[in-house]
């Protein structure tokens, strides 16, 4: 009978595979990757690699020497004291001690100030205390720290925003209405990003992360690009990171260009083309978990994509390895195991420049 | 989580060189060779010994950019900061935003 | 022009989303003597093939709108002789209390509206008796929960809860999906099935309800 190996489903339930079960995962997963993204194929040997990385018998494993990367991070410091509903521990400590703790106890390369409703929207009258924390948390920190948060073009739609939910237009056939409802948004969108960052730069920022940009649809990266490019043309020296939602950029509206390129449906390797043309400094590209597929699948899906978006882009990758992307399990505790292998892999395969 | 991949696959921040390496990347958009070797000629040290924690320590007590225990005296924050800036040869904003706080 | 001919043709016609071009494929298929049980197979072939390339990033929302549009134009023309007007399997669609996302529950709603279903979407935060009371009030066949949060998960465990404390449980399908729903969490709470995507809920649906 042959050896069985424990790894996870994209849920984070162990499962039992062996080395041939393995194999066919991570090649169907890889193959995924090149039908829909149309871009190339993992070799036999990197088929192999993920086999081996899968089938070490430690529960962590971690890079080869020498191969370490900066690990970036989203948020970080409100999983401490805070809790959105899905990721916070609730232990009673404030922003500035949450930051510290991941500097000097954790080992983070950067980390980043957000608020505890991680939208840019919200942030608008709340901007003093964001500034006042920003100042203080520069005076303590040494590592780059960012103020963070997602662009969250949802919240541009009502009841939240002004304008008309474009899917429920688009559903009462009302396309163009849809189309102004969107092109509306994404320009507010544009300047409040550019305004709560004028506010956070001038408090000590180093810069700012864009999270889960594209969230909304094509619409979202718009707004956030043209923010990008504003900010980039205004500060020339400002750290912008900006992170994909995902793999694809949705079309909800699917004319909207950046730079005379198409938005909708957008694969990483294309996604980070713009963001290089928008100005920012590093790119997030993501990757979803598949719930249903095995740990193998997932991951090969994932490093096929991001080993072309690091091929072609020409500013540093950090590519978003969080709970349920880059081939990590959807659950609010990522198993070890499958973090420190879908970590080894990400980085001594795709080539990317930090997580 | 972050955790698990700063010890998979991390540089560990102040404890080696990792911040070093993560501003160079964001303040030039240095691809990671280029950062690390980079950093490693600035601060002198080969790239290998960025990420160990025995090379480094020394290095950065030395240069007063930051250690990862509370050392009595080292500098700290946005002082650490200041003299990384001198030793990276690159702009933090923040040190700009105390230097022109200061009243002459 | 053979069978298979105006099937091909049918489909092509849905993949280019425009009405007039699915109105000419459908009215070319009646004249050719294709019966309208037919014609609307070869219409729905094209939407399945319309909600593949949206996954693929081929065709965007808007598209699958038109398609939907043009094939709902061209089907009120058709005559359905004893079968009568064919009658839609409803679906409530909604996120669930307490949860505002909804990017994602409104594409489900558009894909599974454009794929022939008759679709309530109730928007998102929507509390627990209101799902009941849609459901009653379009005598739905299935409710599509939808959360993003694992906090609000738990909310669609409870609308199946009161659905059975209800008596309704036997009579209607539940679908479950958004970002941390899996097909694990699907079993635990009794759901009929979890949807990874807006074309898997699709598939799912017809699945369970055609």
């Amino acid at each position: 009978m042959a050896t069985e190996y424990f790894l996870r489903m994209g849920d984070g339930k162990r499962v039992a595979m062996t080395r041939e079960q393995i194999k066919e995962d991570a090649i169907a997963g890889a193959g995924h990757a090149v039908d829909y993204g149309l871009i190339p194929d993992l070799s036999a040997d990197e088929i192999d690699k993920i086999v081996e990385i899968c089938t070490m018998p430690g529960k962590s494993v971690s890079v080869e020497l020498g191969m370490e990367i900066p690990v970036s991070h989203d948020i970080g410091t409100i999983r401490l004291d805070g809790d959105q509903g899905n990721s916070g521990v609730g232990i009673p400590s404030s922003r500035l001690v949450g930051m510290m703790m991941h500097e000097r106890a954790f080992g983070a390369d950067t980390m980043e100030l957000g608020h505890i409703d991680y939208s840019f929207k919200p942030v608008k009258p709340i901007v003093s205390q964001e500034c006042q924390t920003m100042e203080v948390a520069q005076q303590n920190m040494i590592v780059p720290l960012f103020y963070g948060a997602m662009p969250n073009m949802g919240l541009y739609y009502t009841p939240d925003g002004p304008y008309e939910n474009p899917g429920d237009l688009l559903k009462a056939f009302k396309i163009e209405e849809a189309f102004a409802s969107m092109e509306h948004s994404a320009e507010h969108l544009t300047r409040d990003i550019v305004w709560i960052m004028q506010k956070l730069y001038a408090s000590g920022a180093d810069g700012v992360n864009l999270d889960t940009t594209g969230a909304a649809g094509d619409a979202d990266a718009f707004g956030t690009l043209n923010a990008v490019k504003a900010l980039r043309e205004e500060f020339p020296d400002m750290y912008i990171e900006v992170g994909s939602a995902g793999e694809s950029w949705i079309g909800m509206h699917g004319m909207l260009e950046f730079e005379g390129t198409v938005l909708a449906g957008l694969w990483p390797h294309q996604q980070v083309k713009l963001v290089e043309k928008a100005g920012a400094s590093i790119f997030g590209p993501a990757v979803n978990t598949n719930t249903s597929k095995t740990f193998p699948w997932n991951l090969a899906r994932s490093i096929t994509f991001t080993k072309e978006c690091c091929k072609v882009s020409k500013i540093p990758i950090h590519v978003d390895m969080g709970m349920g992307v880059g081939g990590i399990p959807m659950l609010e505790t990522p198993p070890i195991d499958a973090v420190t292998r879908a970590s080894k892999a990400v980085v001594e395969m795709a080539g990317v420049d930090g997580i | 989580m972050p955790i698990a991949h700063i010890m998979a696959s991390g540089m560990t921040g102040l404890r080696a060189g990792g911040d070093l390496v993560a501003r160079m990347q964001l303040s030039k958009s240095m691809k990671i060779k280029e950062a690390k070797e980079y950093v490693a000629k600035k601060v002198g040290v080969d790239v290998f010994d960025l990420s160990d924690e025995y090379a480094m320590r020394d290095v950065r007590e030395e240069l007063g950019i930051g250690v990862i225990t509370s050392v009595p005296g080292a500098p700290k924050g946005i002082a650490a900061k200041m003299n990384i800036e001198k030793v990276l040869d690159t702009k933090i904003n923040c040190c700009d935003t105390f230097r022109n706080q200061l009243k002459q | 022009m053979d069978k298979e001919a105006i099937f091909k043709e049918l489909s092509d016609a849905m993949v280019s989303c425009k009405a007039d071009m699915i109105m000419t494929a459908t009215t070319k298929a009646v004249e050719a003597g294709v019966s309208s049980v037919d014609i609307i197979d070869g219409l729905a072939a094209g939407m399945t093939e319309v909600g593949d390339q949206f996954e693929r990033g081929k065709l965007f929302l808007p598209h699958v709108m038109m398609a939907a549009n043009g094939m709902q134009k061209a089907v009120d023309t058709l005559d359905m002789g004893e079968a009568g007007a064919t009658v839609k399997k409803v679906i409530i669609n909604g996120t669930v209390e307490g949860d505002v996302h909804d990017i994602g529950k409104s594409i489900v709603s558009t894909m599974l509206q454009s794929a022939g279903f008759e679709v309530h979407d109730l928007g998102r935060d929507v509390p627990n008796a209101k799902f009941i009371e849609a459901i009653k009030e379009y005598n739905a066949d299935m409710v599509g929960l939808s959360a993003l949060m694992t906090t609000t998960l738990n909310g669609q465990k409870e609308i199946i809860e009161l659905l059975k404390a209800n008596g309704m449980r036997s009579d209607i399908k539940v679908m479950v999906g958004g970002a941390p729903a899996t097909n694990a969490w699907a079993e635990k709470i009794g759901a009929d099935c979890y949807a990874e995507n807006a074309t898997e809920a699709v598939d799912k649906a017809k699945g369970l309800l055609l």
